[in-house]
């Protein structure tokens, strides 16, 4: 179980000036400002439990999961993983533990995947039986037996990832953390990826925090979902509850004859999707009259109306962070 | 030592073995280069002075000198630049936090692997010396000195890593060690004697350096390869590079229980 109170992280950082007098300037004077990258975040996750963590970019997911992981030191607060301080690091909180962070590489970059799985077979202290096991098992569900003997720096991003996933789980862990999982993959290995954690979640019931930009590996994936903004959490519950809560609103889109200049759309509070064709999120109780006047002001081809989708909905919730 | 300590070796030892040309050229082409120049200035020093001997080195001797010079330091210098300072940059020294190992024990199992490596090629390559020059080799040249003299090379390689490790630890704070590696290392070959032999060096130099690590890194083993060292003095010197290792090591321990806070695993 994983339980969390007030944890906060702030980072100090030096700004520079742009240009050849900004870098001279900073030989002698860096301003030094302070960001709080986490605020207050109080969070419970239950044994079996996967969560999703979405936020926009900078919004302080990956500087959750690396505090939680025991990689940074939090400013303050306190969190509590199967009973383990993550920061204090023991080798025990680590034996079960697994961070996959999808752009960096954990792996030997020089050696075949081989070499460094048999050297945390060593570090994780494996029986030749387990390892053997879960070689097998990891290899032949994620379809990559064949790379294992070639050097990863030769290795596809995707075949990467597959080798990170394995390195990763080779040793059973309890909570893995995976950020961004999917980036830069192309569809069908993002796919596999997604296939592969749904069946690695059936069959050995980890806690698991993913962090991802793709709607489709939350939606696939997980039942909750935590939305962070600006360091702090704006939404905490099921993924389901999320379109609910917006159910009294209605998505529609519409294509007119001839190109509108933005100003006239966005009096509408309408959006700009293409040439020609708008969306705009209204009330369901104002349906009627809206759309009666949408075809007294624009000379309207096509209308479509439709419940928003998780994606709008988030994006919405990430943007004015409302709870 | 554990198992995943044995492990690390091996690996890096297919690591050292998995770039062919690189191996050859660092192994012969550096040795060798350093060894003709310094044969050659040096005999240009002696012609010019008319001497067949200064401060108890004959030309032999030095030949023997320079051939030590260029491994042994190689010894004492482990890995490349930025073996940590390179991966806290990049980020990908998050690895070390994340698998149940101490961060010290795989860096140094790493750095000493190299260091071991180049013993190697050091005891290689004086047999072969011997077997081409057997007719030019003073008496002193016993092949159990040249053991001793590459195991307190190793000895300083330690206090060498010590001082490294205290360094490249230092990017946590600062990103770029580079700078401060370099003018480590300059200092480490230069008042070493790996340029110049220490009795070359004016008398206050040689007793203002005393007080340093430094002519304990490179001097000091290879006087114990070529025999001029007594039990007593070798005792006495090793003990101040165990000092060193011992102060080294600790400030290393505290720049990393200080700085592990400012890590962010950030990189590229």
């Amino acid at each position: 179980m994983i339980e969390v109170n007030g944890l906060g992280k702030d980072f100090s950082y030096t700004t520079k000036e742009p240009g050849l007098k900004g870098s001279l300037k900073a030989l002698f004077f860096r301003e030094k400002k302070t960001k709080s990258a986490l605020k207050d975040i109080n969070l419970k996750i239950h044994e079996g439990e996967m969560i999703g963590l979405i936020g926009a970019n900078g919004a302080g997911k990956t500087t959750l999961v690396k505090i939680l992981a025991g990689i940074v030191h939090p400013s303050h607060g306190t969190a509590s993983i199967m009973g383990h301080t993550p920061w204090e690091r023991s080798d025990d909180y680590r034996r079960q533990m697994a961070l996959i962070m999808g752009q960096k590489a954990q792996v030997w970059w020089d050696l075949p995947a081989l070499d460094s799985f048999l050297l945390l077979k060593e570090i994780y202290q494996l029986s030749e039986e387990i390892y053997q096991q879960n070689i097998k098992y990891l290899s032949e569900t994620l379809m990559i037996s064949e790379q294992l003997k070639i050097p990863v720096r030769k290795l596809s991003l995707g075949e990467r990832m597959k080798v990170e996933l394995m390195a990763a789980l080779l040793h059973n862990p309890k909570v893995i953390f995976l950020d961004e999982p999917t980036i830069g993959l192309d569809i069908s290995a993002q796919k596999a990826v997604r296939e592969f954690l749904k069946d690695y979640q059936k069959r050995f019931k980890p806690i698991i925090i993913l962090t991802s930009h793709y709607m489709e590996d939350i939606k696939e994936l997980c039942k909750r979902i935590v939305i962070i903004k600006d360091g702090q959490f704006v939404y905490d519950g099921e993924l389901s509850q999320v379109q609910k809560m917006m159910g009294d609103e209605k998505v529609l889109t519409i294509t007119t004859e001839q190109d509108f200049k933005d100003e006239k759309i966005q009096a509408f509070g309408g959006k700009r999707k293409s040439e020609n064709v708008f969306t705009l999120s209204i009330p369901r109780e104002k349906l009627g009259e809206m759309t009666a006047k949408f075809f007294s002001e624009f000379a309207v081809l096509d209308l479509n109306i439709q419940d928003p989708s998780i994606e709008d909905i988030i994006e919405s919730m990430m943007k004015s962070g409302s709870k | 030592m554990k198992n995943w300590g044995r492990f690390v070796i091996s690996m890096e030892l297919r690591k050292i073995l998995a770039y062919r040309s690189d191996f050859w050229l660092s192994f012969l082409g550096q040795t060798f280069i350093q060894l003709f120049v310094g044969r050659a200035l040096w005999q240009s020093v002696f012609e010019a002075s008319n001497v067949t001997e200064m401060n108890g080195m004959n030309i032999d001797t030095l030949t023997l000198y320079y051939l030590i010079a260029p491994i042994g330091t190689r010894i004492l210098t482990g890995e490349n630049i930025g073996f940590i300072s390179r991966e806290i940059y990049e980020g990908s020294f998050t690895k070390y936090l994340i698998y149940p190992l101490s961060f010290f024990s795989y860096k140094s199992i790493t750095y000493l692997t190299y260091s071991l490596f180049y013993s190697i090629q050091l005891l290689i390559l004086y047999i072969l010396y011997s077997l081409f020059y057997y007719h030019s080799l003073p008496d002193f040249t016993h092949f159990g000195f040249a053991i001793a003299g590459t195991l307190t090379f190793l000895i300083a390689s330690v206090a060498s890593m010590s001082i490294a490790m205290s360094i490249e630890l230092l990017a946590l704070w600062v990103d770029n060690t580079w700078s401060l590696m370099v003018g480590f290392r300059f200092f480490m070959h230069f008042l070493g004697g790996a340029f110049i032999p220490l009795v070359f060096f004016p008398e206050w130099a040689n007793k203002a350096l005393e007080w340093t690590p430094f002519p304990y890194f490179v001097n000091f083993p290879i006087q114990t390869f070529m025999g001029n060292i007594s039990l007593h003095d070798w005792i006495k010197q090793a003990s101040v590079l165990l000092l060193w290792v011992l102060v080294c090591a600790t400030i290393s321990k505290l720049i990393w229980k200080r700085g592990q806070y400012q890590y962010t695993g950030v990189g590229i």
